[in-house]
């Protein structure tokens, strides 16, 4: 416990600690559990690994992927999840499923895909922070890879055309935050008064459509409709995430 | 479950005929409408539902552990199926490609072959290994069977889609055969997760005289 825990994450703006969900999700569990982290932001320089990000290093570990470095957090005895019973970690684990199946479609194509967005505001935003010459391309491939994962898990390209998976996904999206919305109701936190796993998980995921501006906002929309959700993202940034607003 | 007459047909390109191009799809009147979400509203805007007992929680809940089951057990296996060497080259080549003459029965398994591990790439699947994929079996049985706890359904004493989608699953993991029985164990471990299967093929299947093979317990 003793060891520095390291992360490497893409860095923040509008008025969030990082524009990236997945390296929401770790920094915000981090903070639920108190799990002392020491944040890299990757800059433009050539030091730090880019790829597979979010990255926890340690001594003698290298963790990438969300799951898995919440997994280790947990080994290392920063849990936020001790206090709930079985079947709260079954629904954990069922919720976390909808926001990877349903939502994150969505949120990959209001950033990645879609045109007026990703080229206004996504690729300049990341390009900014990746060295000359991976400027040109990283972005590009973050690109392709979004529409790819799309594309493969809605449905066989042959047989879709890109609007018709776009509507769907959208729908599927707008849906999911309804029964967000509704699972939440007026409480705090998900799973009553201390923020756990899935709290980390809906606000990393929640929180850059919330803020990110952009120029095409349909689902932004919807979300501020919602204002459970709205309340969730603002009093877990206030509360937790005060003194490390991102740079802009 | 919803008590709808029905007549199950095998076609060799059941997913050609399929507008989506995946299995299974119902064909009604002039209508066809394939995959269980749209065929679940289809059979709801025809005035049959199972989940409209459920409160707004209880119906996000359901769809929460409907995501699970195709995000953790479907995937786990379509990766049994055609990324594991072992089982592709003994059975799965073999059984997909048997309704098609030779070339086509090879030259279509290794099309679906690429076409599931393109997919299985996307998702952050590519790397996994047979073991880490049968853990995540073992943490989605597990989680199941927390929710089902000892009711003889997820939502007590009806049914629901959710139900369902359980119950094709793991009926189709414990009784087909493979080449190792490592995932049907997995499932095996829960034993009211077995009872559960074991109740709905009595209740829904073994009485309307479809004698389908009965679930081995060993």
């Amino acid at each position: 416990m003793a060891a520095p825990l390291e992360l490497s994450c893409w860095g923040g703006g509008w008025g969030l600690p990082s524009v990236h969900s997945e390296s929401l999700v770790v920094m915000a569990y981090a903070k639920f559990s108190g799990a002392p982290l020491k944040v890299n932001v990757i800059d433009n320089t050539w030091r730090g690994s880019r790829g597979d990000v979010p990255i926890l290093t340690t001594e003698d570990n290298i963790v990438s992927q969300p799951a898995k470095i919440l997994n280790f957090l947990r080994k290392q005895k920063y849990n936020a999840d001790y206090e709930l019973s079985a079947r709260q970690g079954a629904d954990t684990l069922a919720y976390i499923a909808l926001l990877e199946e349903k939502l994150l479609p969505a949120v990959l194509h209001t950033f990645w895909v879609e045109n007026d967005n990703y080229f206004t505001v996504t690729k300049p935003w990341f390009a900014s922070r990746i060295p000359f010459p991976l400027s040109l391309i990283l972005p590009g491939r973050m690109s392709k890879g979004a529409l790819n994962r799309i594309l493969l898990t809605r449905g066989e390209p042959p047989l879709y055309h890109l609007q018709e998976v776009e509507a769907q996904i959208y729908r599927d999206a707008k849906e999911c935050l309804n029964l967000l919305s509704h699972r939440l109701g007026t409480s705090q936190f998900f799973f009553g008064d201390m923020p756990s796993t899935l709290d980390a998980y809906v606000f990393g995921f929640l929180a850059p459509l919330y803020k990110v501006r952009f120029p095409k906002v349909q689902l932004q929309e919807h979300l501020k409709q919602l204002s459970n959700l709205c309340r969730f993202c603002d009093d877990i940034l206030n509360s937790y995430f005060r003194h490390s607003l991102g740079d802009g | 479950m919803c008590n709808l007459p029905i007549k199950v047909v095998c076609r060799a390109n059941a997913e050609y005929m399929s507008p989506s191009g995946k299995v299974p799809f119902i064909h009604v009147g002039n209508q066809v409408v394939s995959e269980l979400g749209p065929i679940v509203q289809f059979v709801k805007a025809k005035g049959h539902s199972l989940s409209d007992g459920l409160d707004e929680v209880q119906k996000a809940e359901m769809k929460a552990y409907m995501e699970l089951v195709n995000n953790m057990l479907l995937t786990a296996e379509l990766y049994l199926q055609w990324c594991d060497e072992a089982t592709v080259g003994e059975i799965t080549h073999a059984r997909y490609g048997s309704p098609y003459p030779w070339p086509l029965n090879h030259i279509l398994a290794y099309q679906k072959q690429w076409e599931v591990r393109r997919k299985m790439k996307a998702i952050g699947w590519g790397k996994k290994t047979l073991d880490q994929v049968l853990e995540d079996v073992d943490q989605c049985c597990q989680a199941l069977s927390q929710r089902l706890g000892t009711q003889p359904y997820f939502f007590n004493k009806q049914p629901t889609e959710l139900d369902a989608l359980v119950f094709g699953h793991l009926y189709t993991i414990l009784t087909t055969q493979l080449t190792s029985d490592e995932l049907s164990e997995k499932v095996k471990n829960y034993s009211n997760l077995l009872a559960f299967c074991r109740r709905i093929e009595q209740h829904y299947f073994e009485d309307r005289g479809k004698g389908s093979s009965s679930i081995r317990l060993s």
